[in-house]
């Protein structure tokens, strides 16, 4: 589903913010993408949602090469990608319903198909009783509970989240993390970068860690924290710290 | 893509109320500039029109002294017989028919001091082009019992220099306001793109096309041109109401009476006024988008 054959991706400056990266993400996978800030993590995303280009290498989402995209296709991409952030990113003007049906508006569905899935994704997430509320009268969990929803109403193929708990407090993280977890039972590969350790070693999925740009570690089943205690590492791309 | 109708209307209805302060600005001074530059369109026509109507009535008026006698008026004559830059014949006014002109121009109480033998006796001659007549006045003045040439021309070149002046001016301050207009529409676009950068970042990241994001901000700066071309076509309509008004049911013809224009001028006029209203629009939009709309 997202292969990434080695990228290098320089900012101005000299600061290099992925080096030589190479990985390969299954249809269906869940995978954590650990690392200190300024890892690289952010990059990453940024990358696969087409919002920089690499400096050198390809990456392939869903079988098509997005480095060579035309810059009017972009969107079209944007649409088989569900994206969450840290700070939501809701519009406040716009209740629950209608942050999620702007998500499906401005793509151009027509009424009836955001009449029909915005109330089956509202359920999903477990806001079908707050969907007149605005973002202002929820809770942090909540608001994120409907970036999710928005993200996820298009049935994209990959879902990406950039530090989707970071201001949330760890039994509200919990949730956001299990809601993700279902919406990876469905099909939909998801890809999320936190920080968040506690996290990580609960849900047990694969890891890759990146550290200065670089990837030092890609295991099946990970924690946070590299213990090197038997967990197999199946793949470490050529390249290592720099 | 697939860009709505209804979408579009909507967008743009709510971007204009919520920007209505400096909406209201730029489409007055769309209007304002518009309605000069249709006032200079219909005056540069008006007085077109005007030469055109004066030159075709363009006669020289060999005024004699009226203590003339027979063999100076008979002399004249037929010198003006013989020119070959006049219009043969010339028309000989005598005494009667100047007095009974003279009394149906001039107002009465003017006209009661003279009588019909103070009246001068005249030919009228149509030179046969327009400059022939400068020659026509240097050939009879100082002949003996001449008491003037006139050459209505020189009145028609004042008028046709006021017209002209006030034209040219027109068209400058038009000109300026033009510019200042499409900045203005320029800066309303702005902030409606400033003020829903919230939208455009979400819209973006769910895959939103360009064109779909663009469209309700460059509709926005086309309805602004438009509305404003709309106020000054009616302000250019009022302007050629009054000028044929002014220039009709009066006894003397005066310039608006010469300036006499159609209907079908006066639509043309406004149909160039929509169509660079709606030009300012675009063009403020598009430099507006192009500049702080990063799509």
């Amino acid at each position: 589903m997202i292969r990434f054959e080695n990228v290098t991706k320089t900012y101005k400056g000299s600061t290099v913010a992925l080096r030589d990266i190479t990985v390969e993400i299954e249809k269906g996978e869940f995978v954590f993408l650990v690392g200190a800030s300024g890892s690289g993590k952010t990059t990453f995303i940024r990358l696969l949602l087409r919002e920089e280009l690499p400096d050198s290498g390809q990456i392939l989402e869903a079988g098509r090469n997005i480095v060579e995209l035309p810059k009017w296709r972009v969107p079209y991409l944007r649409r088989n990608i569900g994206c969450v952030f840290q700070d939501f990113r809701l519009l406040p003007n716009k209740s629950v319903f209608e942050n999620v049906a702007f998500a499906l508006e401005v793509i151009g569905r027509p009424r009836h198909v955001v009449a029909n899935q915005v109330p089956q994704v509202l359920d999903l997430v477990g806001l079908a009783g707050k969907r007149d509320n605005l973002p202002n009268e929820l809770s942090g969990g909540e608001q994120q509970r409907v970036a999710v929803a928005r993200a996820f109403v298009n049935r994209p193929l990959i879902l990406l989240a950039d530090e989707p708990t970071g201001n949330l407090d760890p039994q509200t993280s919990q949730g956001i993390m299990q809601l993700l977890d279902r919406i990876n039972r469905t099909g939909t590969t998801v890809v999320v970068a936190t920080h968040d350790e506690v996290l990580v070693d609960k849900m047990r999925r694969r890891v890759i860690e990146l550290s200065n740009g670089a990837m030092v570690r890609d295991q099946a089943r990970g924690v946070y924290g590299f213990d090197g205690s038997g967990q197999q590492t199946i793949e470490v791309a050529a390249g290592g710290m720099g | 893509m697939a860009v709505s109708v209804d979408y579009v209307v909507r967008e743009t209805a709510s971007n204009l109320w919520r920007n209505r302060l400096m909406t209201i600005a730029a489409v007055l001074t769309v209007a304002v500039s518009l309605s000069l530059v249709g006032a200079a369109l219909l005056l540069r026509q008006g007085s077109a029109n005007a030469t055109g109507t004066l030159e075709r009535g363009t006669q020289v008026t060999v005024w004699m002294v009226p203590n003339a006698n027979s063999q100076e008026i008979a002399a004249v004559g037929t010198q003006l017989a013989q020119l070959n830059y006049v219009v043969q014949p010339c028309a000989y006014w005598n005494k009667a028919r100047n007095f009974a002109e003279a009394r149906r121009l001039l107002p009465s109480d003017v006209f009661q001091a003279t009588t019909e033998s103070e009246m001068p006796t005249s030919y009228w001659c149509t030179p046969v082009a327009l400059t022939d007549a400068a020659q026509v006045v240097r050939t009879f003045s100082g002949t003996s019992g001449v008491l003037s040439v006139t050459e209505p021309q020189q009145t028609i070149h004042n008028e046709e220099t006021v017209i002209n002046v006030s034209k040219w001016v027109c068209l400058a301050i038009a000109i300026v306001l033009i510019i200042s207009a499409a900045v203005l529409i320029l800066n309303t676009i702005r902030m409606a793109i400033f003020a829903r950068r919230r939208e455009v970042s979400v819209m973006k990241l769910v895959g939103a096309t360009n064109w779909f994001i663009r469209v309700p901000f460059m509709s926005e700066g086309l309805l602004q041109g438009f509305i404003g071309s709309l106020l000054a076509a009616v302000v250019v309509y009022f302007v050629y109401l009054f000028i044929n008004h002014e220039g009709s049911g009066r006894t003397t013809s005066n310039i608006f009476t010469a300036m006499h224009m159609t209907g079908s001028e006066v639509l043309l006029t406004n149909v160039v006024v929509v169509i660079v209203g709606m030009a300012i629009g675009s063009i403020g939009s598009a430099i507006a988008i192009r500049r702080f709309l990063d799509v």
